[in-house]
């Protein structure tokens, strides 16, 4: 269950009183399956959100995801009206395929964040990858970050409590 | 002292390992990178 990025943005929103959920995709930790490459993941996430709303009663979620996650998460983000916008952090656009691109389209808040030193989400394809994008969007560029954001965890989950408090005023 | 929940998200087919903090009706739903893709 730990990763400096997501861990971060999880404490940032426990310290801030901010609702939040995380969990393992199938196959990692103590979920059960095994890794589908992508297919069964999205159904990970959407059963995450049917549980938030049939279960819990919850009335708006945001999205959050990191590389992977994001590819994943923002993918489902037309899934249901409750999903208000998204928050991707370091999109794999170039490595997973154009097919998340498409799914993660949307005329819902959308913030991207992306380190200028990043060689997987690769930092000379963003302007383009983020044009595709409908408004309303933003990004941010982590200036001297890679893919890992090791030492700009402060700044990452800086920008996603920034949107969270954009979005939900 | 915060309450996080540890969970199990269940489907007909899988269970997902959660942790779930709850207090107003807006929930931030963080994911992961993928491990498999994810080589530190």
């Amino acid at each position: 269950m730990y990763n400096n990025i997501v861990s971060g943005v999880f404490n940032m929103c426990v310290q801030n009183k901010i609702s939040c959920l995380r969990f393992n995709f199938r196959g990692v930790g103590r979920s059960t399956g095994s890794h589908t490459s992508g297919k069964g993941e999205l159904t990970d996430v959407k059963a995450c959100i049917d549980f938030l709303i049939n279960d819990k009663n919850i009335e708006k979620i945001i999205i959050c995801g990191y590389s992977y996650g994001a590819a994943i998460g923002c993918s489902v983000v037309n899934f249901s009206e409750k999903i208000i916008g998204y928050c991707a952090i370091s999109f794999p656009w170039d490595f997973m395929g154009s097919k998340y691109k498409k799914f993660s389209q949307t005329k819902k808040p959308k913030l991207f964040i992306q380190g200028n030193r990043d060689t997987i989400a690769l930092y000379e394809n963003f302007e383009n990858h983020y044009n595709f994008y409908f408004e309303p969007k933003k990004y941010k560029i982590i200036n001297g970050a890679d893919h890992f954001y090791s030492g700009f965890e402060e700044n990452v989950v800086q920008e996603v409590s920034e949107f969270y408090n954009l979005i939900t005023k | 002292m915060h309450n996080i929940d540890k969970i199990f998200i269940e489907t007909n087919e899988i269970k997902l390992e959660a942790e779930f903090f709850q207090l107003k009706k807006i929930v931030v739903l963080i994911c992961h990178p993928h491990p498999q893709f994810f080589w530190v």
